[in-house]
């Protein structure tokens, strides 16, 4: 038996036991049975209407969720994402306004303007964090107030809006029902897939979140590694926010509340350990459709707003006391 | 001295704990006469930690008896010890930082008034009358812990083991960080528990306290009790042979070690590590091919050395010179590309990464030659991990399982192979086979013996001495950050080893002294 299931290794040489596969595949399980008994439940589950209704909802949560899987795999954790989010959406707001400019021009200035703040915001919270090796939950958290205030100061405390036509089509467009904008995300999972289990830096994040200490005297540079998770992570609020944006056709200061708790929750339901070192952005995937199916079924269902947030409440406390089973057979 | 009293206080009659394969306790016998200051002595993992632990009731024991005033005594838990009157000082406080020093001493029954809140009068008052009993009244207590020195720190955890009821107080190393005034105010301290009539059980590595304030003491060696002596019968020497054993296995090292005109690969001059507070550097050479092995016991900065070479920890000051070429060395990143490895002492804390498989543990430091712009080549890292295991004669089932997975030994050849992996040309290596069957250790040494033999420099730390006195050309010999000696091969001796390290520099004129 093999603790590595999350870790990237060459599968030739990997050793399937029906054990592995069923950890790997659980979340996975859980998922159809969700979406069988929804099926049943409600007619209108499965109708293309709904489906693409589910995919532009956890849109934006996954591509958060993406992010976060890079903190969390080094045994950091963001805060501040859905903050970073309404900050770099205010800002790519006052940009994509700027008079004078074509639409074509103000998009990308509007686009570069998001990412930036974002990452920005990423690499501030990754270097405080690592170069004074202080809790990422407290500097995280400082920089949620810093994020929103100064979304709050730069738009006046208004919403922006009124965004070039183009920039609007690409939020609302779909192909063959599915939502441009979750394609954009689903792609974001497969470079971020790539990253984590195809190159020497991937390597190195699940090296930091399982033993920092032995990657440092392999000669490796931590504190580049740890900043770079934290500005991946900001980079990605930035994407979420530009998503945002063309979604809604808005960007307001107070967008994204409590937004990092969904991401944070669709990372642990996917199996990545909060402790760092073990997990995967696919799982991560399925935990933000479980919560998105999850919060779609039971509106379907008639249940209440309430019901859903505690039902989802359950589903990331059940999560975790899986994963801590898991993790225990997975160390016998 | 009057021990009078045939009666014992505490008998210990063939004790035997193991845990998993390894016998921490393989039949230790001894007895405490009430009032009495009895020492334990022995090399580090000699048994004398487990047989405390045992006493206080943090293990249970697999055979033997222990009986306390003539009834058997199996104590289930430290609550259970410290109701019997068993009170242990170890040697990691045990105290809350942040706390003041009254609500420590009371921490076990904090006193409370009749609405059942915390009574601080009572707190402070018991408090002080336990310091003022041990001539503790120059400290307040109503000060918090953290901003006490050492050595008070020391005396305020006796104060409170003292509190209780007791009849047997345990003090585990408990001037290993005392300056010397400070431990003879402890001394003075202890004679006057001792006066009081309890027993006291001194747990050191410093033989001169031990003649010093001892009246008994008990030698350990492999688990085993091998002797109690009244002080006034032996002398530091006679201590010392009994630790070693009158039969000195010699395996030694039979391999030509370096041609005597070896050029110097690794000159340290006046390193001063951080832990270091002496003032005083350490200075020594190593030649090409040579494996120089660092002895001492723990605490002596043996790691610290290393550590300091390899950049892993900043150093005070001092030079090192490399193949004639001196070297700024910021971080571990430069060390390697100057050529070190670094086996690190705690291959699960520092050496290896656990859930990891074990072909990406072995390509952990040489990362660049198993991929190409940022882009790992798995077929590439399989087949260096294969050659690296064969060169070590790994066992594994495969390359991509956890490295979790192996024995102690073969984890660490993966430590191994990843640090040869990038080719070094001195490696340090720190506690190589701790934890290691005996099979594995004589594996290790051969293949660290071929590497020297193809000219690699080593320096080796080892609380072992049969492992220096097998593996080395030559043993530096240190305690308190110094340099105590330099054996070379011809000169090596366990006993002198130790004298060494115990800063018994010169025995034979103490004694006539």
């Amino acid at each position: 038996m093999t603790t590595a299931e999350h870790i990237p290794v060459a599968t030739e040489t990997r050793r399937l036991s029906i054990r592995a596969v069923v950890q790997n595949a659980g979340i996975g399980l859980a998922l159809l049975l969700m979406i069988a008994f929804f099926s049943v439940a409600s007619e209108h589950f499965l109708s293309a209407n709904n489906i693409t209704n589910i995919l532009t909802q956890i849109t934006i949560n996954l591509i958060l969720a993406v992010g976060m899987t890079f903190v969390i795999l080094i045994g950091g954790i963001d805060l501040s994402v859905g903050s970073v989010m309404a900050f770099a959406a205010v800002v790519a707001g006052k940009a994509i306004t700027l008079p004078g400019f074509g639409p074509t021009e103000l998009i990308i200035l509007a686009v570069l303007a998001g990412l930036m703040a974002g990452m920005i915001c990423g690499i501030i919270n990754g270097a405080v964090s690592a170069y004074w090796s202080l809790p990422s939950f407290i500097i995280t958290l400082g920089m949620l107030n810093i994020a929103r205030g100064a979304g709050l100061q730069i738009s006046g405390a208004q919403t922006i809006y009124s965004f070039p036509f183009a920039f609007e089509e690409f939020g609302s467009k779909l192909v063959f029902g599915i939502p441009v904008v979750f394609l954009v995300a689903l792609s974001l999972v497969v470079v971020a897939w790539f990253i984590l289990n195809r190159t020497v830096f991937g390597r190195l994040i699940y090296g930091i979140g399982n033993n920092e200490e032995a990657v440092r005297l392999a000669g490796h540079n931590v504190f580049w590694y740890k900043v770079a998770a934290f500005s991946i992570c900001g980079l990605c609020a930035g994407i979420a926010a530009i998503i945002y944006m063309a979604r809604l056709n808005i960007a307001s200061p107070i967008a994204g509340i409590g937004f990092e708790l969904n991401a944070i929750a669709a990372v642990i339901i996917g199996g990545t350990s909060l402790a760092g070192g073990r997990g995967s952005v696919i799982g991560t995937l399925l935990g933000a459709f479980i919560i998105g199916v999850l919060a779609n079924g039971l509106i379907l269902l008639g249940l209440s707003d309430f019901v859903r947030q505690m039902i989802t409440g359950v589903v990331i406390v059940v999560a975790v006391i899986l994963d801590h089973y898991r993790a225990k057979y997975a160390g016998s | 001295m009057s021990l009078a009293t045939p009666q014992p206080l505490l008998t210990v009659r063939d004790l035997r704990k193991s845990f998993g394969g390894i016998h921490a306790l393989d039949g230790v016998s001894f007895d405490l006469i009430a009032g009495e200051a009895h020492a334990l002595v022995g090399e580090n993992g000699a048994g004398k930690s487990t047989l405390i632990k045992v006493l206080s009731g943090v293990h249970t024991f697999e055979a033997g008896e222990i009986t306390l005033d003539g009834e058997t005594f199996q104590p289930a838990s430290p609550n259970a010890a410290k109701l019997a009157g068993i009170q242990v000082v170890h040697q990691e406080f045990n105290l809350l930082n942040d706390l003041s020093v009254a609500e420590n001493i009371s921490i076990e029954a904090l006193p409370r008034t009749r609405l059942g809140l915390l009574d601080r009068h009572a707190m402070n008052a018991c408090a002080r009358t336990a310091l003022d009993a041990i001539g503790l009244s120059d400290v307040d207590v109503t000060a918090p812990v953290r901003s006490l020195g050492i050595a008070h720190r020391q005396l305020v955890e006796i104060a409170r083991a003292l509190q209780s009821e007791s009849r047997i107080l345990i003090l585990d190393e408990p001037t290993a960080t005392l300056t010397e005034r400070e431990t003879n105010r402890l001394f003075d301290i202890l004679s006057r528990i001792k006066a009081n009539g309890v027993t006291v059980v001194f747990v050191s590595h410093h033989l001169d306290e031990v003649f010093g304030m001892c009246d008994r003491v008990t030698v350990f060696r492999n688990g085993k009790t091998i002797a109690t002596e009244e002080i006034a019968d032996v002398t530091p020497p006679d201590v010392v042979r009994y630790m070693v054993g009158r039969s000195l296995d010699e395996t030694a090292n039979t391999a030509p070690g370096p041609a005597p005109d070896a050029a110097c690969a690794l000159s340290v001059q006046d390193l001063i590590t951080t832990a270091n507070s002496t003032g005083h550097g350490i200075s020594f050479d190593l030649r090409k091919g040579e494996i120089l092995g660092i002895a001492g016991l723990v605490g002596a900065g043996r790691t610290e050395v290393l550590r300091a070479i390899f950049g892993a920890d900043p150093m005070q000051a001092g030079e090192i010179t490399k193949d004639g070429v001196r070297l700024t060395i910021q971080g571990p990143r430069d060390a390697i590309a100057a050529g070190f490895g670094f086996v690190t002492e705690d291959r699960k804390d520092e050496g290896l990464i656990l859930d990891m498989p074990i072909a990406a543990n072995a390509s952990l430091v040489d990362l660049a030659s198993v991929s190409r712009k940022g882009l790992l080549d798995f077929a590439e890292e399989r087949r260096m991990a294969t050659q690296g295991g064969a060169r070590l004669k790994l066992k594994y089932g495969a390359l991509a399982d956890a490295v979790s997975s192996l024995s102690g030994g073969n984890q660490q050849k993966v430590v191994l192979a990843k640090w040869l992996a990038s080719c070094p040309d001195i490696l340090l290596l720190d506690e190589p086979t701790r934890g290691v069957d005996v099979g594995a250790k004589a594996e290790i040494y051969g293949i660290l013996r071929d590497l020297a033999a193809q000219g690699m420099s080593m320096i080796v730390v080892s609380s072992e001495l049969p492992e220096l006195i097998t593996l080395t050309d030559r043993v530096l010999v240190m305690a308190g950050h110094q340099i105590q000696g330099t054996l070379d091969r011809a000169s090596y001796s366990q006993e002198r080893i130790l004298q060494l390290a115990y800063g018994q520099a010169a025995p034979t004129e103490r004694i006539s002294a």
